[in-house]
């Protein structure tokens, strides 16, 4: 029912994967020794001259055909680059979203000419995409868009408002879910994915400060901004079909379930050589349950670099959605036993880098479980399709 | 009722009027910045809530920890920006244990945590206090501090200037001040250093400490737990109020049962410390309320989803109170311990009567 005919005792990654993993720790080594990045947990950073080194060496866009800028590495090969990057905590805000989302939906979707202009300045770390679609009306309900577009000569005239747009303010596009149609019988029918320039003529973006004072997500206002035809994301009125086919991949990647790991690593340190035979099993069960994650989400990447060579791709979407259920708890879990091992009062203003650590984990342990859809919504997913199979049975 | 029961609920009733009036968020907010809300304590002060509980031959307003306790827990509710705390249970309480007057003002309070930290020398009929005290809550904007300082005979209660010290300010996670505070030989009169009276020991003061932190919780729990009901009856996703769905139903059970919880514990252990050492109550109600803190603090974001965790939204006043004030005067892991230890080392046979005997 779950994982059918994957081969976990055969999961080990090819020996290419495993001598990238290694340049890409000498290169992360040295960013970190030199002082060019800094890490923070908690939220990606934003960093575009990091993000364009990281293009540079051909990380970005990975298993993107070359005449759009990839190198057409392996699913896997990605995996141990992301995995990589989460280890240190690098600043990779300006480019995730292209990598992980934007590109691989103008690769499905996009018109050659939006390929062309698009995933190139992707892949090099020089295209930052922010996405727009969240609404102050629609949160988990993502249908229920109210943002518009209205056909005019050439192209859409769109005007609504955006929240929750992170990085939209240091971003160069994003993608808009709007109404293209007016909301008649099936309201998932009607939606339309724009690519919107967010310097254009009418969009105004303000700040919404996160509750710890960081700047990282946005509310767009868009005022009759025009969108020219030929940025249409796809088919018109496919786009709520467009947005939930996000694949699996997407949505089971370590990025779900290693956003605090530094403060594992930084915990070890922490507690040395303890005799504290608690401390001892707790890090014992943070570890396994790690192990365990880390062989989910490896099995889903190893499925898809088999799918993609093969053309024939099983359905792991239920796992991929336990995965990030998992892992946002796991992510939370640590930061839990973080405080409770090391007993410190957590501080903003730290220096030591547990200790600063601790305090951003803090902060942001609500995100998790709520951006990319919120446990509530994943788990109605998870039961609706146990339960189909259990029935069908 | 009885006529305690009507100057207890007097006194809630005028907490709730002065924060609902006057600790608006924007209060809260300008509090992250200032470290404090001078307007609002002069209310507080007018009202003489920070003295309840001190007797009123030494300037205090009179009452029980008990009433100062239901005091804390509305001030908790409103995340009110004051050293409410350190004043009446901490410092107040050690200087008229001693037999000194309390001083007009707000007030923090400290103790000696090791050996070595502080040196208090007599210098003919006059004292010397040299040492530093890490993170003391409230230091920076508090009229007088008042140190224990533990000496070879006996330990003493110091009153010192905060002007006369080297501040250097620190926060919590919700910025509240926690200041490390320097004193470099500083000169103190006779009449500043007394004798610790009856019952100002270390122990007690981290109790009252701990005591005082889990009322504040048991407040913002509260509080947390009125938002999230709010937000689950007026937010509408999928043409309903998400209240309607059952996963947040049961959220919102887990979450009441928690504050239940948190009040039980707190409030029961402000009686105990009334009536004896409270040693067992105020682990047990650190221990319980923290848990609930982060229970509820977690359920709260939840049901709030992205809008609760915005610095415009006041969400966040409470629940980072909560985080806060859970590894203040000792965390769950610090009394799980020490509980934990009193319980082995009492052995089996005492473990019915040690849960019983006292209420
Ligand atoms: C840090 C951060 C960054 C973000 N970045 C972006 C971004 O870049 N672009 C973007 O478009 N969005 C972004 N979001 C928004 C995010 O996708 C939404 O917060 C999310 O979809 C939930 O919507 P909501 O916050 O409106 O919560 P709501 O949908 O209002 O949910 C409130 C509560 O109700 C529950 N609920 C809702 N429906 C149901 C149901 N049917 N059954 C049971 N429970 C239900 C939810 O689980 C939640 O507990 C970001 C959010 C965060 C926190």
């Amino acid at each position: 029912m779950l994982f059918d005919d994957v081969d976990f005792s055969a999961l080990t990654l090819p020996a290419e994967a495993q001598a990238l993993r290694r340049e890409v720790r000498t290169f992360l080594a040295a960013e970190l020794a030199s002082g060019r990045i800094v890490p923070h947990l908690g939220h990606a950073q934003f960093d575009r001259e990091f993000s364009r080194r990281v293009g540079a060496r051909g990380w970005i866009g990975m298993t993107w055909p070359r005449q759009f800028g990839g190198a057409e590495r392996s699913y896997l090969e990605r995996f141990v680059v992301t995995e990589e990057m989460l280890a240190v905590s690098a600043p990779c805000a300006a480019h995730w979203f292209g990598d992980r989302q934007t590109g691989p939906s103008l690769l499905r979707h996009g018109s050659e000419a939006q390929k062309r202009r698009f995933l190139p300045a992707i892949a090099r770390g020089e295209s930052p995409f922010a996405l727009g679609m969240s609404e102050p009306g629609n949160g988990s309900d993502l249908a229920s868009v109210r943002t518009r577009a209205v056909k005019v000569d050439g192209g859409w005239r769109v005007s609504g408002q955006k929240v929750w747009t992170s990085w939209a303010h240091l971003a160069e596009h994003f993608f808009c879910l709007c109404r293209t149609s007016p909301e008649e019988g099936d309201r998932h029918l009607g939606l339309s994915q724009l690519i919107v320039d967010l310097h254009a003529t009418g969009v105004t973006v303000r700040p919404i400060r996160f509750m710890s004072g960081a700047h990282h997500f946005n509310e767009v206002f868009l005022d009759e901004v025009f969108v020219p035809d030929d940025m249409v994301l796809g088919e018109v009125g496919a786009g709520w079909r467009q947005v939930t086919s996000e694949l699996a991949l997407e949505r089971s990647g370590p990025e779900r379930f290693m956003t605090t790991f530094p403060l594992l690593i930084e915990l070890v340190r922490r507690l040395g050589g303890t005799a504290d035979r608690r401390a001892r099993q707790v890090v014992g069960q943070l570890t396994a349950r790690f192990h365990a994650l880390r062989r989910m989400s490896l099995a889903i990447a190893f499925e898809f670099t088999r799918g993609a060579s093969q053309r024939t791709m099983r359905d792991l979407g239920t796992e991929a959605s336990l995965v990030k259920d998992l892992g946002t708890f796991y992510e939370r879990d640590i930061t839990e036993a973080a405080r409770l091992l090391v007993d410190i009062e957590p501080r903003p203003d730290a220096e030591d880098t547990f200790e600063r650590y601790l305090a951003e984990c803090i902060y942001t342990t609500p995100v998790g479980t709520i951006r990319g859809g919120t446990t509530q919504v994943l788990r109605t997913i998870i039961a609706r399709k146990l339960l189909g199979a259990a029935g069908s049975a | 009722m009885s006529e305690d029961d009507d100057i207890r609920s007097l006194l809630v009733d005028t907490a709730q009027r002065i924060f609902r009036d006057h600790c608006s968020q924007r209060t809260v907010e300008a509090a992250k910045r200032d470290g404090w809300s001078p307007e609002l304590w002069e209310i507080v002060q007018q009202a003489q809530l920070p003295l309840v509980s001190i007797p009123e031959e030494k300037c205090g307003a009179g009452g029980s920890v008990s009433d100062l306790a239901a005091v804390l827990r509305v001030a908790g509710r409103h995340s009110a920006p004051l050293p409410l705390a350190e004043t009446g249970l901490l410092a107040a309480w050690m200087l008229a244990a001693s037999g000194l007057n309390v001083p007009p003002g707000p007030l923090a309070a400290a103790f000696q945590r090791t050996e070595g930290e502080l040196r208090l020398e007599p210098v003919a009929d006059s004292w010397r206090l040299s040492g530093e005290l890490k993170r003391v809550p409230w230091a920076s904007i508090a009229s007088r501090l008042v140190v224990l300082v533990r000496g070879g005979d006996c330990d003493r209660v110091a009153t010192v200037d905060p002007g006369r010290c080297t501040i250097a300010r620190g926060v919590n996670l919700a910025w509240e001040p926690r200041d490390d505070v320097r004193f470099e030989r500083i000169a103190l009169r006779a009449d500043e250093v007394v004798h610790a009276g009856r019952g100002v020991t270390i122990e007690a003061f981290y109790r009252r400490g701990a005591l005082a932190r889990a009322l504040l919780m048991a407040g913002a729990l509260d509080r947390a737990l009125e938002r999230s009901i709010e937000h689950a009856r007026t937010r509408v996703q999928f043409g309903r109020a998400i209240g309607r769905f059952q996963a947040i139903q049961q959220e919102i059970a887990r979450f009441g049962a928690e504050v239940a919880a948190a009040a039980a514990a707190a409030l029961s252990a402000a009686g105990e410390v009334e009536r004896g050492d409270g040693e067992l109550a105020v682990a047990c109600a650190k221990i319980r309320v923290g848990e609930a803190a982060a229970t509820g603090s977690a359920i709260a974001h939840q049901i709030h989803a992205a809008i609760g965790v915005t610095e415009e939204f006041a969400l966040h006043h409470s629940t980072l109170r909560l985080q806060a004030w859970r590894s203040e005067y000792g965390s769950e892991t610090y009394w799980g311990e020490r509980l934990g230890q009193r319980i082995l080392d009492a052995g089996a046979e005492r473990l019915w009567p040690l849960l019983t005997d006292s209420a």
